[in-house]
């Protein structure tokens, strides 16, 4: 610390004072989210506006249509790592030449080129989240030194926490930009294929012609042994390039990963906020009332885990499924509600503990003995010590999720047909996993290994992180107590 | 009432209720546990007046801290009170409220501070921050009208350069004035009766002589009533203008300070200011009481310091003493100096005494759970 004086600043009046680091790291951020800009308001007007706007007041109706228009202005605009700007569809003349595709670069090498520019992007995003933290620490901080220091700096040794930054890393920045990464759109490819159509140079005419998607998907299916098959990084007769091969229809496989990867992490997540939230609201009453509160919990959450998780959630799904919960987004909202609804007490049970033990600590009681509100001891005394446990659990449990999603889709159930869903792949592959067309069940069975491990390598690092006896050999014991959890 | 047959014949300890601040009558505060029910507090009744400081005096264990959490009504499951008892404050009867009630009375009128200053603050929040709430609570404030109360209560309590240490952490604060900024804590809440559970325990001796002098002067200031839990001799004599001496769940011995210090009755008070080692110069060891305290887990039917006192005779294992007046002859005539102990009344033969106590005892113990004796 320098001045003396400087110690009483509040951030504000910090950054009012040094407001170049700040600024720069602002300009950073700006100009990644301009190049972006497009995208994003693409998918801010995604959202069902249409259900919000109706339920608004009539002179509100006006405004609101004129701030659509705006958006929808705004979503048009370009953005620099879409495929249009990149283009990796077109077709190749018998001279060898490519058509349609980004300068005249060959459908593979193009996708690799947006492929390798997203994850640049999303990894120059990483880049300036650390920065930013770097920025904030030496410039701002009101301390020199704060525990998260030590939490940053035990993490970054952790070599097992790091792999699974990474893969969660890729996994995320595939489920976001989704769109963008598919060789070809889930509209175009998967759900509407007769809608859309695709030019190619056909060798009888001798000339460019033009085909329906589901036409060219019906001549470009992998079917195993002596059938059809586009295996992986491979072309099809249409001059389509597909890097994960093509599904038995014919539809590419890549697409639809991608796409399945936006579904498992949007039900992990909102599965996990529900769960989540339910174990520390539940954790906080139990350790502070006790007694019949805590009794009626135990019992509940006991019930809940004397039934076999995925069976309920089958049946409830099953059950469901006629209704209008389960069409909200293709199915995906009722599996996180079930999920949610069914993990909460694995998680509550993690931080019961934790709870537990704050609501031993006297200021619990001084607070308790100058009148404070249950409901504002529990948020404000008793809250902070609980959340990193349940963070760690999340993110242990998180890979749970997702392999027991993967597993209704494989069955069939959960998420609605044609909506991807990766289950869904592996189980359209199980017939060839022994053929040339193993590559459809393989490559997903290969990545919700991966991405479950990830989660429960990020896990542990968290963990070991926040623990700061883990920098002693022995601080190693409790390592089974958390292994991963779920379905 | 049945609490008032056990204290009707105790003449001047029985004073009216009405002009006293808190009014514990027969307070018995029971835990039970899966093998049996402790006593911790088994049939208490004190008084304080406006404006006077209790002392709460005895061993680890007699359940000294318990009665204090009887009042704030912080006893948890598995503890309670039996019916009996009766905590009055302010004229309102506490026992037996809601929770939610309870909370218009924790803080604004009692108010209470721990042992340990370090773990009463939450290490989170910063000091200031954990003084606005309770200001925020009680007296409405927030913002920067808050903020500047808590550097006046700050100030208040002899912290030196409030204005800088209200935004500083616990941790950043010495153990004095840890508790210095706890007892802020609890005037925020601009209390009518502070309870102090061993204020200055975990404090250094000059601290403590600091905490105890501040204690006072705010006594003198807010015109507050103190109810100050210690088991330190010195403390109490210091601070305290009555002094109740506390023994296996019972207060075996009531009276204004100097009275006690100056004529002890009770064979424990004797034992407990002879082990006090400035009072005993000289002396090759200090003089302690053999034993401990035993845990009382049923109704008592003997006297439970018989197994440690001195003077112990056969009648003291069989009778429960109850408190009778034992102020002497030189001692200011409303001296309220009652005594638990079959040697008293003096002035009656042992026989006469005992059997008065055997008739007293009778009616709160007849019938009500079979005599199984004390386990020790």
């Amino acid at each position: 610390m320098s001045v003396v004086d400087d110690e009483d600043a509040t951030l504000r009046e910090r950054l009012a004072d040094e407001p170049v680091p700040a600024l720069r790291v602002l300009a950073v951020v700006a100009v990644l989210v301009a190049v972006e800009f497009g995208a994003l308001a693409n998918l801010v007007m995604s959202l069902p506006w249409d259900a919000v706007g109706a339920a608004l007041p009539g002179f509100l109706q006006g405004a609101a249509a004129t701030i659509a228009g705006v958006g929808d202005g705004l979503a048009g605009l370009p953005t620099l790592l879409s495929r249009s700007v990149i283009d990796n569809a077109g077709y190749q003349l018998p001279s060898g030449e490519w058509v349609g595709t980004f300068m005249g670069l060959s459908p593979a090498a193009a996708w690799l080129l947006r492929v390798a520019l997203i994850y640049a992007y999303g990894f120059v995003w990483l880049l300036v989240g650390w920065w930013s933290y770097l920025v904030y620490r030496d410039n701002y901080r009101h301390a020199d030194w704060a525990p998260v220091d030590d939490m940053v700096g035990r993490f970054r040794n952790h070599s097992w926490g790091l792999f699974g930054l990474a893969i969660i890393f890729a996994f995320v920045v595939l489920a976001v930009f989704a769109p963008a990464l598919g060789p070809t759109t889930v509209d175009a490819n998967i759900a509407d294929p007769y809608l859309h159509s695709i030019e190619y140079y056909s060798e009888e005419t001798g000339g460019v012609e033009e085909i329906y998607v589901g036409d060219a998907n019906g001549e470009s299916q992998s079917r195993g042994q002596g059938g059809e098959n586009v295996g992986p990084m491979q072309y099809d007769q249409y001059d389509r390039f597909h890097p994960f091969g093509t599904l038995p229809s014919g539809k590419d496989l890549f697409t639809f990963m991608a796409a399945g990867a936006r579904v498992s992490l949007f039900i992990g997540v909102a599965s996990l906020v529900l769960a989540g939230g339910a174990a520390v609201v539940f954790a906080l009453a139990t350790a502070y009332y006790k007694g019949l509160v805590d009794l009626g919990i135990v019992i509940a959450s006991d019930s809940i885990q004397a039934l076999p998780q995925l069976l309920v959630i089958m049946l409830a799904s099953f059950v469901l499924s006629g209704t209008w919960l389960a069409n909200l987004y293709n199915g995906g909202v009722v599996l996180a509600l079930l999920f949610g609804l069914t993990g909460w007490p694995g998680l509550w049970r993690a931080v019961r503990g934790p709870a537990l033990q704050v609501s031993e600590r006297e200021w619990i009681d001084a607070a308790k003995s100058f009148g404070q509100r249950p409901s504002v001891t529990m948020r404000k005394h008793m809250l902070p010590y609980v959340v990193g446990y349940l963070l760690i659990y999340a993110s242990l449990t998180l890979g749970g999720v997702i392999i027991g999603v993967a597993g209704l889709s494989f069955l069939g159930l959960g998420i609605n047909a044609p909506t991807p869903e990766w289950g869904r792949a592996v189980s359209a592959g199980q017939p060839y996993v022994a053929t040339p067309s193993w590559h459809i069940s393989l490559l997903p069975g290969i990545l919700i290994v991966i991405v479950v491990t990830g989660f429960n390598a990020l896990g542990d690092g968290i963990r070991d992180a926040i623990d700061p006896q883990s920098d002693v050999e022995t601080g190693q014991q409790d390592q089974t107590a958390a292994a991963g959890g779920g379905a | 009432m049945v609490a008032d047959s056990s204290r009707s014949d105790a003449g001047t300890a029985a004073e009216p209720a009405d002009d006293r601040l808190l009014e514990v009558e027969n307070l018995q505060t029971v835990f039970h546990t899966e093998r049996e029910t402790i006593r911790a507090v088994d049939g208490i009744s004190f008084g304080i007046a406006e404006g006077e400081t209790l002392g709460l005096v005895g061993e680890s264990g007699s359940g000294k801290s318990v009665t204090a959490r009887s009042i704030m009504g912080l006893v948890d499951s598995p503890g309670e009170l039996l019916p009996d008892s009766s905590i009055r404050f302010d004229g309102r009867e506490l026992t037996g409220l809601s929770e939610t009630q309870y909370e218009s009375v924790r803080g604004g009128g009692v108010a209470m501070v721990f042992q340990d200053p370090l773990s009463t603050l939450n290490p989170v929040y910063t000091v200031g921050n954990q003084i606005e709430e309770a200001l925020s609570l009680h007296r409405g404030l927030s913002g920067l009208e808050a903020t500047e109360k808590a550097i006046e209560l700050l100030e208040d309590v002899g912290i030196p350069d409030a204005a800088r240490r209200v935004s500083e952490y616990p941790h950043e604060f010495s153990g004095g004035m840890r508790q210095r900024a706890v007892i802020a804590m609890a005037l925020a809440c601009d209390p009518d009766l502070l309870i102090c559970d061993e204020p200055t325990t975990a404090l250094d001796v000059t601290i403590q002589a600091q905490i105890l002098e501040l204690l006072a002067d705010l006594q003198e200031e807010h015109g507050l009533s103190i109810l100050f839990i210690t088991h330190d001799m010195g403390v109490i004599a210091e601070v305290c203008d009555r002094v109740a001496v506390m023994y296996a769940g019972e207060v075996v011995e009531q009276a204004p300070v100097v009275e006690l210090f100056e004529n002890p009755r009770h064979p424990y008070t004797r034992g407990l200011l002879r082990s006090i080692p400035s009072t005993q110069r000289g002396a090759d060891r200090l003089e302690t009481i053999e034993g401990e305290v035993p845990t009382p887990n049923a109704p008592a039917t003997d006297c439970r310091f018989a197994p440690r006192c001195p003077e112990a005779f056969d009648a003291c294992r069989e009778v429960h003493p109850e408190p009778v007046p034992v102020a002497t002859e030189t001692a200011d005539a409303d001296a309220d100096h009652t005594a638990a102990c079959l040697l008293y009344p003096e002035d009656e033969t042992r026989e006469q005494a005992v059997d008065r106590h055997a008739i007293e005892d009778a009616p709160p113990g007849a019938g009500a759970v079979d005599s199984g004796g004390e386990s020790r």
